[in-house]
């Protein structure tokens, strides 16, 4: 892509940003809201949910990577391939099994132990659903790697552990990023379902809205969850670019 | 769980019905519309890339998010349910029947003008039957992700298997058959997404013009 379009393309979600909470803080600011329109949109409990939201996308995602990228290598090893298909297969099934209903399940299966808490079950959900994305690009990737270029570096020299570190992940990473950056937009679109086990997030106050029947709290919570996706998104884009080996 | 399956097997066929029907339905809308802004979209220069901006951004907006945002303006339950998961919908198909117009080779597209055929003609006969295998491929995408949706959206009163996992949460425990509603909804869906992919892969193999196959 054209360096102008990167930049358009990195510009246009900040401004949408910028202008979704500079609409929301002028309007919780300069609106007569009701008591119970104030309870729920008290800045610290928003800070609070969001700050919550934004610990289960980053937990999730950081352990979606740890699982699939190692997954992912060790199923384009020599004599593993066979397993890849079956891998995928799991995943895919795992990922058409819609994620309220994952998450409602393990929590019905696990809250029983005190371990289990709202947060970790959501936790375990996310992690189990967006690992789809990661394991395959991972493998799409370094299945893409030119085996000349593996060659080459074996010629070199290079153990397998080099070849793997140096050459094959460098150049497969542009594609596992990419799959990475789905996972952190399923992830914190996903993370909004926590409000129904407890695990906190900003899906609490939509779900406030609903059950109070305030159009404006319900409102208000999804324009922040949409604002801290377009956040989450472009932090996607953001590292995407800035990971990326020169010379790939 | 057999014995919950069995004391309720007319109730749970009739939400599996309703969310197979919520799910085609909204499919439907998503596909006639997508395919109308595509084809608008491949006329204007430009304007595919601005396209591409917008579902990148729409696609990240959090269905439970949509549910919150559609319920002060579409008061109704089931009504809500449609227009989220359709609003959904439409995306993947969108970027594929982009794809799949722009694809068509333009000496085709002269060919079939000099054969005295007339913009509508070449865009029924020539563009759109050459682009539908992509356009399906979008349809499938689609349909996946919004059974999903479909679960979500039902949380506003809307119908459909995601109800039993409402139900299954407000129940709770295994005793009191939490585990048994949500287990069913879960299975329903994945069945529901497997019949609705096999029969769209038949659609293809039924409709996909014979020269292209």
């Amino acid at each position: 892509m054209s360096r102008r379009g990167i930049v358009v393309e990195l510009l246009v979600p900040v401004v949408l940003v910028v202008l979704i909470l500079g609409g929301y803080v002028w309007w919780r600011e300069t609106a007569n809201l009701n008591p119970t329109e104030l309870r729920q949109l008290d800045w610290a409990t928003i800070r609070g949910e969001a700050w919550e939201h934004i610990k289960l996308t980053v937990v999730s995602s950081v352990l979606v990577v740890l699982i699939a990228v190692p997954l992912g290598v060790v199923l384009t090893r020599r004599g593993m391939t066979w397993l890849s298909p079956i891998a995928v297969g799991i995943a895919n099934i795992g990922q058409s099994a819609p994620s309220i209903g994952l998450i409602v399940l393990f929590y019905i299966w696990l809250n029983v132990h005190p371990f289990w808490t709202g947060f970790r079950v959501t936790v375990l959900t996310l992690t189990l659903y967006g690992i789809l994305p990661v394991l395959r690009n991972t493998i799409t990737g370094l299945r893409g790697v030119d085996r000349t270029l593996v060659e080459a570096a074996r010629g070199l020299g290079m153990s397998a552990p080099a070849r793997l570190l140096r050459v094959e992940l460098p150049l497969a990473l542009p594609v596992i990023m990419a799959g990475v950056r789905t996972t952190l937009i399923l992830v914190v679109g996903t993370a909004t379902l926590a409000t129904f086990i407890d695990g906190g997030g900003l899906g609490d106050t939509i779900n406030s809205g609903i059950q109070l029947y305030q159009f404006s709290v319900m409102v208000a919570g999804a324009v922040l969850v949409v604002a801290l996706a377009l956040v989450v998104e472009w932090v996607g884009r953001v590292l995407e670019l800035v990971i990326r080996p020169r010379g790939v | 769980m057999w014995n919950f399956i069995h004391d309720r097997r007319s109730e749970i066929a009739f939400n599996t019905y309703q969310h197979a029907l919520l799910v085609f339905y909204a499919v439907v809308i998503a596909t006639i519309l997508a395919v109308v802004i595509a084809v608008v979209i491949t006329r204007i220069r430009g304007l595919d890339v601005a396209a591409n901006q917008v579902s990148a951004i729409a696609l990240t907006i959090p269905s439970f998010a949509l549910v919150g945002l559609l319920l002060p303006v579409v008061h109704l339950g089931p009504t809500i349910g449609l227009v989220a998961v359709a609003f959904y919908a439409v995306w993947p198909i969108l970027r594929n029947a982009v794809v799949g117009l722009q694809g068509v080779d333009p000496i085709l597209l002269e060919s079939a003008r000099g054969m005295g055929m007339s913009e509508a003609t070449v865009l029924w006969r020539v563009r759109l039957p050459l682009a539908w295998p992509v356009i399906l491929a979008g349809i499938r995408i689609s349909t996946q992700m919004s059974m999903g949706i479909a679960a979500i959206a039902s949380y506003a009163l809307g119908p459909g298997l995601g109800t039993y996992i409402f139900t299954g949460l407000s129940k709770g425990g295994v005793a009191a058959n939490g585990l048994n509603y949500t287990v069913v909804a879960i299975v329903g869906i994945v069945v529901v997404a497997l019949i609705a992919d096999g029969l769209l892969v038949l659609l293809g193999r039924l409709t996909v013009s014979k020269g292209i196959r």
